[in-house]
């Protein structure tokens, strides 16, 4: 019995050994490539809320019906806003092109002035509908960069249960840096699904800007689909919770959704 | 009597064979309470003015807090030939990204050309973005930046003057350094000393620079003023006594009465304010003249007296002299509490209490360590007392006087009587006035540069308007919107307001860019959804904090801030009254609220109690003394002589006041309680020796008055001499308020001085009051 336990002790430090060894340890490139070939489906519809809770926690809590469909690489997001009653029937929708070079296209459709107003491009680093994400985070999603960075793995940590890869990455370039806003990241990825589960990053001056956790993973219709991002700004005391329910992959969402003129008539 | 006289003598007895002990703990008393003096801080914001729990201060603190508002240092570029031109523009970011990496400024709390966003109105939308770029600077570039400025209202006065010439950066400092301003200070003059542009001139100045200046600066004065007041005491004292130990003595009270207040200061915690930079100086002052009086009596026992024992000559000076110091101490402690007990203000609330502190501290060591000190050294005679009965220069000059006033004291009387009817003039035109910038004399480059972006810019006075609605998206409402317009209008005709942001100016300038730029839409959106779908639409492309400083989180709350170009309070006041009544009268109703606060609102609250606080100050020091010196005399009409030359010498000042168009600000209004608790002590002692030698020896006139100028006139004196240049050396201060408080001071003193010299004596002789029994 002692040599079994002995034995079984001994395999299990050696399998510990390997995988907590650097040189077995997968590139951060590899693991960037690999959160892109996850399956996300085609299309989905989503109730989003968003709940933005300033460093004084006054909360502004923002009810949304959120669409999204892949052309491609090229990503089509609608959302259309039902509360608070003051912005009811705004809607917003972007077109996200995989070339980072082609400016995105975003309208925004008031309502109150019965018009669609073009948004000027915004840069990758500006935030979001005054949430503390930023556009990038919002089209990479649970995925990392493949272009931005040069990785380096750190290691391996269990984050909520799950196995993940900690990778660091540095921009590229300044120019890459001062365009994100991040002159740092360090990703979470898990080592099973691809995703990425949580992640740190410090701004141009390397203060500690943000945290982001993204949590209640759950397979949905097959499809491994996060229900909670929580982000904190450690600057601005600013935080931001994304709320996901209703999720549906498989009602096709005709291509006609996400044209100004659909904004109009609302969903 | 007797009895009393016994327990004096019993006690100086105790103190004199107990004198190593007590010279021990004297000197432990005085290095224990330095010891606390480094552990000081300093405090020369201007909030300093009121109690921390002051209800107009807890609400401008707590508008800060929701609307995140900041003292900032403000830095401009004056470039004569424009701002506009890619070498200025290019100069704005350099400094706005250095002044990132500056320690103690807040790294997004940086505001200029360069960090600012502008809002543009395109064919089909709406731009949020920086006016330019570092990389596409250019001609045309800088060009497009003065149109879009043109065509940015707000923007106008507050971030570039109307004619183009200044543009400013406004950097805002972390909440840790709230007592540090003056090394974050330090920092950006080291900055900008490392820019030289051939074509634009630097400024800096700002709420925060004139705190963070002012602490060095005060810091600078006292390293000046302290050790000059030192030895012009050292100076007055050899020639009294042309003695060492007649130097040393005094000097080591000195310290234990300055040692004592700014310990006890500081072991407590309260803050240095630019006004307590005056107290050591008038410690020393104060603090050298009970010293004065015992050397003097011990001098002339010597000489006197040359067959006494060392115990015996101790014993004979301090039994005479404990009493006229003990008054005179207990009426200057009184004129030092009557500030702190009329003053709400913090800087002068304590500026009396440990002033009354080092007073008393002066009175201990007088009892206890003199007599012990003179203990441990051989008795000795000094040049100046002489045994056989001549007087020196100083005496024979007061003697001179003496001679004067028996000669002519219904002259003296008119001569007073005059001094008084000027006097109650000048005191009714009184004007109270303050102004922080006037702490720096006025070649200092920061007046200069407050000046320049005064005159250049909208200014750098912010008087803030809180306004609250009831509920969330309140502010919305088309009505409220509309009113807060209005405000802003109507504050704008005001005197010296140059200039208002509030919410309202953004969203007239995102109407009108949602309507091609069209000047027309230049106004309030009629409809409140559209109002908050602008701001979502904003949110699209702007950062979510931008509105931070103007409306809070939930729509409920909003700010106004208005621009004067003054932070003078004659000024600052009228505006506050008409907004206050303006709010009263067409704006405040049960949906929409608003209250006035921020600097302007604080500085026109405490300076309009400036002027009560005074005359209270000056009324209780009155009392108090007239009170300590008819019981000590038990005589009511004794005490009332002893309150005339310090009442004529306050009236006096008020003259001096109007004439030389002194205002009555922070230093200067508490000359008078001072000068009162000070001035009086001549006033005693020469009611106490009158007295003593008209009635308890019986002297004829004419004999008791030579006695009393020779020896108690000369003493006094010198006593004046101290005082009066003690205070004088407060006049060579490089902080004005200061200089003025010392100049009064010295006036009043001076006045006290030949009041009590010629005035009292001369009332004596004319109405002959029973107290002296002068007609025996």
């Amino acid at each position: 019995m002692k040599t079994y336990k002995i034995i079984s002790v001994t395999v299990l430090m050696l399998i510990l050994s390997t995988t907590t060894n650097a040189q077995n340890l997968p590139l951060g490139q590899h693991i960037a490539e690999k959160t892109h070939e996850r399956n996300e489906g085609i299309s989905m519809k989503r109730k989003l809320t968003m709940a933005l809770k300033d460093k004084r926690g006054k909360v502004r809590i923002r009810e949304t019906i959120s669409l999204r469909k892949y052309y491609g690489k090229e990503k089509r997001l609608a959302i259309f806003y039902e509360t608070p009653r003051s912005v009811q029937g705004t809607a917003f929708l972007t077109y996200d092109y995989p070339n980072a070079s082609v400016d995105d296209d975003q309208w925004l459709y008031m309502p109150a002035l019965r018009k669609t107003r073009r948004i000027s491009a915004a840069n990758r680093g500006d935030y979001f509908l005054g949430t503390d994400l930023t556009y990038e985070d919002i089209k990479l999603e649970t995925r990392i960069s493949l272009d931005d960075y040069n990785y380096k793995t750190l290691g391996k940590e269990i984050i909520k249960g799950q196995a993940c890869f900690i990778v660091e990455g540095t921009p590229k370039t300044k120019e890459i840096a001062k365009e994100l806003g991040y002159g740092k990241v360090k990703f979470w990825i898990d080592a099973k699904i691809w995703m990425l589960r949580k992640a740190e990053s410090w701004d141009v001056a390397q203060n500690h800007l943000k945290t982001i956790e993204i949590t209640d993973v759950k397979q949905v219709q097959g499809i491994w689909t996060y229900h909670k991002i929580f982000v904190k700004n450690h600057k601005t005391g600013h935080e931001t919770i994304f709320l996901n329910s209703d999720i549906d992959y498989q009602t096709n969402i005709s291509d006609d959704t996400f044209t100004k003129e659909a904004l109009v008539n609302g969903l | 009597m007797k009895t009393q006289n016994n327990t004096v003598v019993s006690f100086f007895n105790y103190v004199t064979s107990h004198h190593k002990v007590i010279l021990f703990i004297s000197a432990a008393l005085i290095i224990c309470s330095a010891l606390f003096i480094p552990k000081m801080t300093k405090d020369t914001s201007y909030d300093a003015f009121l109690p921390k729990d002051d209800p107009i201060l807890t609400f401008r603190n707590k508008t800060k807090e929701v609307f995140g508002l900041k003292d900032p240092m403000v830095i401009a570029i004056v470039n004569e030939n424009g701002v506009f031109n890619t070498k200025t523009l290019k100069l704005v970011q350099e400094l706005s990204d250095a002044l990132k990496t500056v320690k103690g400024i807040d790294p997004d709390q940086i505001t200029s050309l360069y960090t600012e966003n502008n809002i543009v109105g395109t064919e089909d939308g709406l731009e949020v973005n920086p006016f330019y770029e570092i990389d596409e600077l250019s001609n045309d570039k800088a060009k497009d930046v003065k149109h879009a400025i043109n065509d940015f209202e707000l923007y106008q006065g507050s971030l570039v003057s109307k004619d183009h010439t200044t543009t400013l950066i406004l950097a805002e400092m972390l909440d840790t350094y709230d007592k540090k301003q003056h090394e974050v200070y330090k920092s950006l003059i080291k900055l900008l000393d490392t820019y030289q542009p051939n074509n634009s001139k630097l400024y800096l100045a700002g709420e925060g620079a004139v705190s963070g200046y002012l602490i060095k600066y005060i810091d600078e004065d006292a390293m000046k003023t302290n050790p000059f007041a030192a030895v012009v005491i050292s100076i007055i004292l050899i020639f009294a006594y042309r003695r060492l130990r007649g130097v040393v003595i005094p000097n080591i009270m000195v310290l234990a009465s300055v040692g004592i207040a700014l310990g006890t200061m500081a072991a407590f915690g309260v803050d240095f304010y630019v006004i307590t930079n005056g107290l050591p100086v008038v410690l020393i002052a104060i603090a050298v003249a009970d010293g004065i009086h015992i050397l003097g009596e011990y001098y002339e026992a010597t000489s006197m007296h040359p067959e006494f024992s060392q115990k015996e000559l101790v014993m004979h000076t301090m039994v005479n002299m404990w009493r006229p110091i003990v008054i005179t101490s207990i009426t200057t402690i009184a004129g030092f509490l009557a500030v702190s007990a009329s003053s709400y203000m913090p800087p002068m609330t304590y500026f009396g209490l440990f002033g009354a502190l080092g007073v008393f501290a002066a009175l201990v060591y007088a009892v206890f360590f003199i007599p012990s000190a003179l203990m441990l050294v051989k008795p000795q005679t000094s040049k100046a007392y002489k045994s056989d009965q001549k007087v020196d220069r100083f005496g024979k000059i007061m003697e001179f006087v003496g001679v004067l006033v028996i000669k002519y004291p219904r002259v003296i009387l008119a001569v007073a009587f005059l001094i008084i009817l000027f006097g109650i003039n000048g005191a009714s035109k009184l004007e109270i006035n303050e102004d922080r910038i006037t702490n720096f004399q006025s070649d200092e480059s920061i007046v200069k540069a407050d000046a320049i972006i005064n005159s250049k810019t909208d200014g750098t006075s912010y008087l803030d308007i809180y306004v609250e609605t009831p509920e969330n998206e309140d502010i919305f409402k088309p009505n409220n919107l509309q009113k807060i317009q209005d405000l802003q209008y109507y504050a704008e005709t005001l005197p010296h307001v140059k200039g208002s942001i509030s919410i309202v100016d953004f969203l007239k300038k995102m109407n009108q860019s949602l309507h091609e730029n069209n000047p027309e839409y230049y106004k309030v959106p009629e409809n409140k959804d559209l109002i908050a779908q602008y701001f979502l639409l904003y949110s699209a492309s702007g950062d979510p904090t931008d509105f931070d400083n103007y409306v809070d989180y939930d729509y409920r709350l909003a700010n106004i801030r208005l621009r004067m170009d003054t932070g003078k309070y004659e000024f600052e006041k009228p505006v506050v009254d008409a907004i206050n009544s303006y709010l009263g009268n067409n704006f405040n109703s049960d949906t929409i609220k608003a209250t006035t606060t921020g600097k302007v609102t604080v500085d026109a609250y405490w300076i309009n109690r400036l002027g009560f606080n005074h005359f209270l100050g000056a009324g209780l020091a009155l009392l108090v003394v007239l009170l300590v010196s008819a019981l000590s005399f038990r005589s009511f009409s004794a005490g009332l002589l002893t309150i005339i030359p310090v009442s004529i010498s306050v009236l006096f000042i008020y003259t001096v006041m109007g004439l030389l168009n002194i205002w009555l600000a922070v230093g200067t209004s508490m000359f008078a309680a001072i000068a009162i608790g000070i001035g009086v002590d001549f006033a005693v002692h020469t009611v106490d020796r009158l007295k003593f030698l008209l009635n308890d020896q019986g002297l004829p006139v004419k004999q008791a008055y030579s006695e009393f100028y020779k020896s108690a006139g000369r003493a006094l004196l010198f006593n004046f001499l101290a005082l009066a240049l003690g205070f004088s050396v407060l006049m060579t201060s490089s902080v004005p308020p200061l200089s003025k408080f010392g100049f009064l001071v010295a006036v009043a003193v001076s006045v006290s001085f030949i009041g009590s010299m010629t005035l009292l004596p001369a009332i004596v002789l004319v109405s002959k009051p029973k107290f002296f029994n002068i007609n025996k």
